[in-house]
């Protein structure tokens, strides 16, 4: 009965996320035109399966293999599955049958639906299967793909990110070098920095200072002093510079839910 | 050319909320699967972790801000870069944030019923996905500036050719079969003019089954 239910409601669920995923990773091939949802990382994998059904399809069950590793040991999907495995499967499914990108991969209608129907099936295998997978499978997707995917996100991702910042011109790789050594430090990777500078130094040369530039620089040092202290890294700064926490700020965390160690 | 078929429903902006409020909506019930049968959440381990801990009576703060700050940030950068990260702004914010924040207030209902579960989602979903257009409309759309989207494209795709090597390398610190594979895998593909991380992940999976990863 319960296996039932799960069955059931992974069914809407893996419809529902699927097509949100498909539509939102193929609107990621029109950005900046049109408003995109994925990831720069999801971005950059679809990119490197360059349109070839085998090489989506092998990507995207590498991450099932570690997606049911871990929803065997905690019941968490991981992020993969909206990040990888929905939408590389989809691409497969879509590039199978018709090779032209700008036709299926890029297409949010053919990639909307194709990754509603993967979404149901990898989601309700998950949730209802989770105990089936070979050994041998989950080793090589944890002790292969796990660290490949990680060295992705960092430390290439931020050098590469950095390096186009820097070859953007003198404006674009200062306000990258800078925001992109805050955002390391602050949120744990660099790339959201270095993005956000490419946006302050390009939209800076231009436009120069105007409306739209001094709010987004705003936005950007709310975004940045609101993750900080959400993060805890004001208490860390100070710690690391040996200096005592005073207890108005210990208090301020408080109020928030976050206890502060000594 | 893409630019030119960049028309219609589906590329518009105010599609753009809805596709967020389905993917929301299934997130959310992710995490009423999760609350209810211990299975289904859309995270990863260590942020489920910070849910779990509430439920088990530690307390909601940890998951609340962590979601809450990922949820902001996302928010921000979304429309100024043109993508909306899936990870931080849905499955961080939505999945974990703000059931952390219901259940530590003592709304449980949102999380024991599903239908209240995939509209509260929905609601979620439809609001953040307004207000990224919004954002949009004061900024990218009210200024000639491309904001250096290019550059970002640009690396973005860079960044993607990375990966295949990654796994080779990958697969060789994780035993000698496995390299094997993954080496003869990447170096077919290659020859075939195909991605090698395809080829790579392929070799190191079937040398993977025939000769297992030694664990400690």
């Amino acid at each position: 009965m319960v296996t039932l239910m799960i069955v059931l409601k992974s069914i809407v669920i893996g419809a529902l996320v699927g097509f949100g995923v498909g539509a939102g990773a193929a609107r990621m091939f029109h950005a900046p035109n049109v408003q995109g949802m994925g990831a720069f990382r999801t971005f950059g994998e679809l990119n490197a399966c360059a349109g070839d059904p085998i090489s989506h399809f092998s990507f995207g069950l590498g991450f099932l293999f570690n997606s049911w590793a871990s929803v065997v040991g905690a019941g968490a999907l991981t992020q993969d599955v909206d990040h990888r495995v929905i939408p590389n499967w989809a691409a497969a499914v879509l590039l199978w049958r018709n090779k032209n990108v700008a036709e299926t991969l890029h297409n949010p209608k053919q990639m909307a639906i194709a990754g509603a129907a993967v979404g149901v099936v990898v989601v309700t295998l998950l949730n209802s299967t989770a105990t089936a997978i070979p050994e041998s499978m989950q080793l090589v997707a944890t002790k292969v793909l796990v660290p490949a995917a990680n060295w992705l996100i960092n430390p290439i991702m931020p050098i590469v990110f950095w390096m186009a910042a820097m070859d953007a011109g003198k404006r674009t790789g200062i306000w990258g070098t800078v925001l992109g050594g805050l955002s390391h430090l602050v949120m744990g990777n660099a790339v959201p920095g270095i993005v956000l500078g490419i946006l302050i130094g390009k939209g800076l040369e231009d436009s120069g200072w105007n409306k739209i530039t001094k709010s987004m620089f705003i936005a950007v040092i709310l975004l940045f002093v609101f993750s900080g202290f959400f993060r805890g890294f004001d208490v860390a700064l100070l710690k690391s510079m040996y200096v005592e926490i005073p207890q108005w700020l210990i208090e301020l965390h408080e109020t928030f839910g976050s206890v502060v160690k000594k | 050319m893409g630019e030119l078929q960049a028309k219609g429903f589906w590329y518009s902006e105010w599609a753009f909320p809805l596709f967020v409020a389905c993917l929301s909506s299934g997130i959310f019930a992710g995490t009423h699967l999760y609350y209810v049968y211990h299975v289904g959440a859309f995270n990863d381990i260590a942020i489920v972790a910070m849910l779990e801990a509430g439920i088990k009576g530690g307390g909601y703060g940890a998951a609340a801000a962590f979601g809450a700050s990922f949820l902001f940030a996302r928010i921000l950068e979304g429309p100024l870069v043109g993508i909306l990260d899936i990870g931080g702004s849905l499955q961080t914010g939505i999945g974990i944030g703000v059931p952390a924040l219901m259940l530590g207030a003592g709304f449980t209902a949102p999380l024991t019923s599903f239908p209240l579960a995939l509209a509260t989602g929905a609601l979620l979903g439809l609001i953040i996905g307004t207000v990224i257009i919004m954002i949009r409309k004061y900024t990218i759309n009210a200024s000639n500036s491309t904001f250096g989207a290019d550059v970002m494209m640009g690396a973005g795709n860079a960044a993607g050719r990375y990966l295949g090597p990654l796994i080779v390398i990958s697969a060789i610190m994780a035993s000698i079969p496995v390299g094997l594979g993954a080496t003869a895998g990447a170096a077919i593909f290659y020859y075939y003019n195909k991605p090698i991380a395809g080829g790579a992940i392929i070799g190191a999976m079937i040398l993977g089954a025939i000769f297992p990863i030694p664990t400690q």
